[in-house]
């Protein structure tokens, strides 16, 4: 048993010889029994004797010989007996404790159970692997053929099929290839491929020489072929690749006497990594070759998903970070994604790599001028930066200085009256310590926290050093640049790579260095479109959305080093005050300005009064004139505003003016750039009344019932801050008009009649409920009836009034007479007293 | 009571320039309120005893009605001449200044009474100051509810403020409302 160990057995017979033994062929060796024992015992004695001979021989002169062996029996047996091939019944392979399947019997049997083996293998590497599965595919596809062929001619084919599925007969191959067609010859090497890999996965030590099988099958002129043992081979890599980095023997060591053991162990690994670097090399050029160029890239992508710890990760990091830029989408994405999990997963290759790959994607952008797509800075959001590692820095520095000084005076005392054997004792000792510390180290699984910091902060400094080489690059071509009328350029628009830099310093805001923070802080002023007094004519090109973005990153890194010291960012705010200008609904992103909204003045504690109040007026104002969504951002930005400021809230009040508070501007100025020299707290928000009639029901329901908290005290509404966010306002109103827009598509022209409509003012309820209704005539029916109502409104006043005017006429001329009657009488009663 | 020459006009906007920036030009375009005239007239300054008045011109006009050695004082003085000829900032000015001031530092609760005092900002006092001072700017102070306490200059920048340690002086002392008690007879 020993001994068929390292017998290698290659089960290549057709898959489907089980399925040929049938009932029929049962039926027979029942009734035949001795013709059945005397099969059995015959093989077993042959393949004793096979294996005693052979197990000295060398691999490749063995497979030879069991080769030829195995035709001589095919001979006999043909001879022997026609039909007589079956009753491998009483000989099941047997698992040795290494897994190896060792078979008694005829080749035929241990095939089957082969195939059983290869197909539950297959069914596990499902879900890893699309190559292989679509190589079983085709397996049964092929299955089912010969089962046709085999209902024709019955006595030809059992030979047949036994040089077609010994895949590795090459001379038999190239027999049957005439036969068969251009695509059976491709089921065939599918199947061929599909073989070889298993054997490969199943013993990868003694099946290592298979690997160069497969990379011979990569170079082949059929592309799809070729395409196939790409992938195969990286589903081989895959699962064989050990988890460590393979170092090949220096030549003294080669010369050194070793075990057995380990000279196989080193074959075995010099052959895989030898090989892995010809797949390698191939991958890579092949990455040029347009029709292989996705293919290369996704066994590259996998490859370095699943091993980045093995040799060469540094080329495959190179090829897929200048992938990042690939035109083609669906290569881009896949590198994203694979550096990604890259970067997620840093305990595979401890970190090294990603150091590696941002560098890399450092020097892309530096290279092509920060002009490149901007997914390849979006991934840089999934790096994770351990923050204790900073912190625990400062510790243990005042330790080490702690021993240090003890130590120095330990020394300085020990030095005194120590002799010289003494201190060489001494220096042998902490030698040895050293020695054994360094040992330590390398032999402990975690990795070095000052090695892992040092990484973090290269890491970082490179990944801001990417983001301010944008950023100054922005502010140079602002400035000056010629416009390129690349096709690039229309594609990606002006600035590719601003909007996600600017997401990244918002994200690691709170690990910029201070020193650092001056410079930033003042390019992104220039990019948010500040213009000093005597530089007006600068004005840059940024899209409104991106200078709002500025502005929201100024106040992200100022809120995450608000330990430093507490800054009021007033020229952002004025650039704030200022956009709200140039915002128009459909051109910008709303989103961005409900979060400008949310950080610079939800979330910001401290406002003077001025600016408070500018601001109040002025999102009052915007709120009317733009979509409802933004107009309930504003809302919220502004009920909160007055709740804080106490001073504000004078704006509710039905007097202007302001009083003394409005400060020096006594008269309103809508136009003015300053919050502080608008006068705003002279003016009347009558923007909320309007606002309290709008016809979005939330709108309208947040303008009346801030209107509603005017009169109350400061304390009862401070029991009304709303826990509403600008952002999730926003969220909300645009999920629910999407729902709407949705619900409401089947019956556009009933859709152009409300739209049309829109600016009369109705109940919310009266549109809620046309809108519920489908019919375009129940519509129309409906406005009319509403109309109808409005006129008869009006009839009734007009003649309300008209009933109020004669009334009031019959009044004065009964007075008139009644005061006429007393004149008359007191005339009548003046003569009688002169009479 | 004269306007101010050429000499004495730079001196008081330079002075004024170092707190309000650009805003001086709000400052020397303010349109009255009060008086009769359309369109409305200006607000100017005013030279009278040493001291420079800002006033509207509705107010200088009625003002010449008094003779000039019994006119006390006219509009709102902003600051004097010294002996040496120098100009020198009141705390008068505070309400102008604050109004227009580009650079503000808000002091912590515990930090207001020693800056009426008349001593200077340090930076342990500091709650909150504007982005992009540099040292040399004037700088108005503030109380946390908003209120001008002062003003004065800034000895370091914004960027030099977060680094130094808490006892460096961060505002030098020019004026404070303190002065309306403390100085009472001066003012």
């Amino acid at each position: 048993m020993g001994k068929k160990k390292n017998v290698v057995l290659p089960p290549q017979l057709p898959p489907d010889i089980e399925v040929e033994v049938s009932d029929e062929d049962l039926a027979f060796v029942k009734e035949n029994q001795e013709f059945a024992n005397f099969l059995s015992r015959l093989d077993t004695n042959l393949i004793n004797r096979h294996v005693t001979r052979v197990a000295d021989c060398k691999e490749d002169e063995l497979e030879a010989l069991y080769e030829k062996k195995k035709k001589k029996a095919d001979l006999k047996r043909a001879k022997e007996e026609q039909g007589l091939q079956v009753d491998r019944v009483d000989a099941l392979p047997i698992k040795t404790l290494e897994g190896e399947l060792c078979y008694r019997t005829v080749e035929s049997k241990p095939d089957a159970s082969l195939k059983e083996n290869d197909s539950a293998s297959e069914v596990k590497d499902n879900n890893v692997d699309k190559g292989l599965v679509r190589l079983t595919k085709a397996e049964r596809r092929q299955k089912m053929k010969k089962n046709k062929k085999e209902a024709k001619r019955k006595a030809k084919e059992q030979v047949k099929e036994d040089a077609s599925g010994g895949g590795l007969h090459s001379d038999v191959l190239a027999k049957v290839e005439k036969e068969l067609s251009a695509e059976e010859v491709f089921a065939r090497k599918k199947i061929k491929l599909a073989e070889v890999g298993m054997s490969l996965l199943e013993d990868p030590e003694s099946n290592i020489k298979c690997l160069k099988e497969l990379l011979h099958i990569c170079s082949e002129k059929d592309h799809n072929i070729a395409k196939l043992g790409l992938m195969s081979l990286v589903a081989v890599f895959k699962d064989i690749i050990p988890g460590y980095r393979i170092r090949l023997p220096t030549e003294k060591e080669l010369e050194m006497k070793v075990s057995k053991e380990i000279r196989q162990t080193r074959f075995y690994e010099s052959t895989l990594l030898s090989s892995y670097k010809a797949y390698l090399l191939k991958l890579i050029a092949l990455e040029e070759d347009p029709s292989f160029h996705s293919v290369a890239v996704r066994c590259m992508c996998i490859l370095l998903d699943s091993v980045p710890h093995f040799n060469f990760r540094e080329n495959l990091v190179a090829v897929v970070v200048r992938n990042l830029n690939s035109s083609d989408d669906v290569v881009r994405k896949l590198c994203c994604e694979t550096l990604r999990s890259l970067f997620t997963n840093e305990g595979k290759h401890e970190g090294q790599v990603t150091l590696e790959a941002v560098r890399l994607i450092s020097e892309l952008v530096k290279a092509h001028d920060c002009y490149l797509h901007p997914d390849i800075l979006e991934v840089f959001l999934s790096l994770k930066f351990d923050e204790d590692l900073g912190k625990a820095r400062p510790k243990e520095n005042a330790k080490v200085s702690k021993k240090k000084k003890r130590k120095k005076y330990l020394e300085q005392s020990n030095q005194l009256p120590s002799t010289d054997g003494k201190r060489r004792k001494h220096e042998l000792m902490t030698k040895t310590r050293e020695e054994l510390n360094a040992d330590m180290k390398s032999v402990s699984f975690t990795p070095d926290n000052d090695e892992r910091r040092a990484a973090q902060s290269e890491i970082l400094s490179a990944i801001f050093g990417t983001y301010f080489r944008i950023i100054r690059h922005c502010m140079d071509s602002s400035l000056s640049r010629p416009m390129l009328n690349d096709i690039s350029s229309i594609r990606l628009g002006q600035h590719p790579l601003l909007g996600p830099c600017l997401t990244g310093l918002g994200k690691f805001s709170h690990l910029i260095d201070l020193d650092f923070m001056g410079a930033l802080m003042g390019s992104l002023k220039k990019l948010a479109g500040h213009s000093g007094s005597h530089c007006g004519s600068t004005s840059n090109s940024l899209t409104v959305s991106e200078k709002l973005q500025c502005c929201i990153v100024a106040f992200r890194v100022m809120r995450n080093n608000l330990d430093a010291l507490n800054v009021d960012l007033q020229e952002f705010y004025v650039q704030l005050y200022n956009l709200l200008l140039e915002y128009r609904p459909f051109r910008d992103r709303g989103d961005v300005l409900a979060e400008a909204l949310k950080t610079m003045l939800w979330e910001g504690k401290q406002h003077d009064m001025h600016r408070a109040a500018a601001f109040v007026k002025r999102l009052a104002t915007f709120s009317l004139s733009f979509g409802s969504p933004e107009a309930l951002a504003a809302l919220v930005t502004i009920k909160h505003l007055l709740l804080r400021n106490s001073k504000c809230r004078g704006l509710l009040e039905n007097d202007p003016g302001g009083g003394s508070l409005s400060g020096l501007v006594v008269k309103y100025r809508p136009d003015a750039s300053d919050p502080h020299l608008s006068g705003a707290l002279a003016s009347v928000l009558w923007e909320l009344s309007l606002l309290s009639k709008h016809y979005n029901p939330s709108v309208s329901s947040a303008a009346s019932s801030m209107l509603s908290t005017a009169g109350m005290n400061p304390p009862q509404s401070q029991a009304f801050l709303s826990t509403v966010s600008p952002t999730k306002a926003f969220e909300d109103l645009t999920t629910e008009q999407e729902l709407f827009k949705a619900a409401n598509k089947k019956f556009s022209p009933s859709r152009k009649i409300k739209s049309g409509n829109e600016f009369v003012l109705m109940n919310a309820e009266d549109v809620r409920k046309i809108e519920s209704v489908g019919d375009e005539d129940v519509v129309e029916g409906k406005f009319e009836e509403h109309f109808k109502l409005l006129k008869d409104f009006d009839e009734n006043e007009r003649l309300r009034l008209e009933l109020d005017r004669t009334s009031a006429a019959f009044r004065l001329y009964g007075e008139y007479r009644q005061q006429k009657k007393l004149k008359r009488k007191a005339k009548e009663d003046k003569k009688r007293t002169c009479l | 009571m004269r306007p101010l020459d050429e000499k004495e006009t730079t001196a008081v906007f330079e002075k004024l320039f170092k707190f309000t920036g650009p805003n001086l030009k709000h400052i020397v375009e303010r349109p009255e309120t009060e008086g009769p005239d359309d369109p409305p007239g200006r607000y100017c300054f005013r030279l009278h005893k040493n001291r420079v008045y800002y006033a509207s011109e509705t107010l200088i006009r009625r003002a010449t009605n008094v003779s000039r050695e019994r006119l006390v004082s006219v509009g709102t003085c902003i600051g004097k001449y010294t002996k040496t000829g120098s100009f020198r900032l009141t705390v008068q000015s505070l309400d102008l200044l604050a109004a227009h001031a580009r650079h503000k530092v808000w002091l912590k609760p515990t930090a207001e009474m020693s800056f009426l005092y008349g001593n200077s900002v340090l930076k342990g006092g500091l709650a909150r100051i504007t982005d992009n001072t540099n040292a040399g700017d004037g700088v108005v102070v503030y109380s946390m509810s908003d209120i001008p306490l002062g003003f004065g200059v800034a000895a370091r920048s914004t960027q030099d403020c977060r680094k130094t340690d808490t006892n460096a002086i961060v505002v030098n002392h020019q004026a404070d409302v303190g002065e309306y008690l403390r100085h009472e007879e001066d003012l």
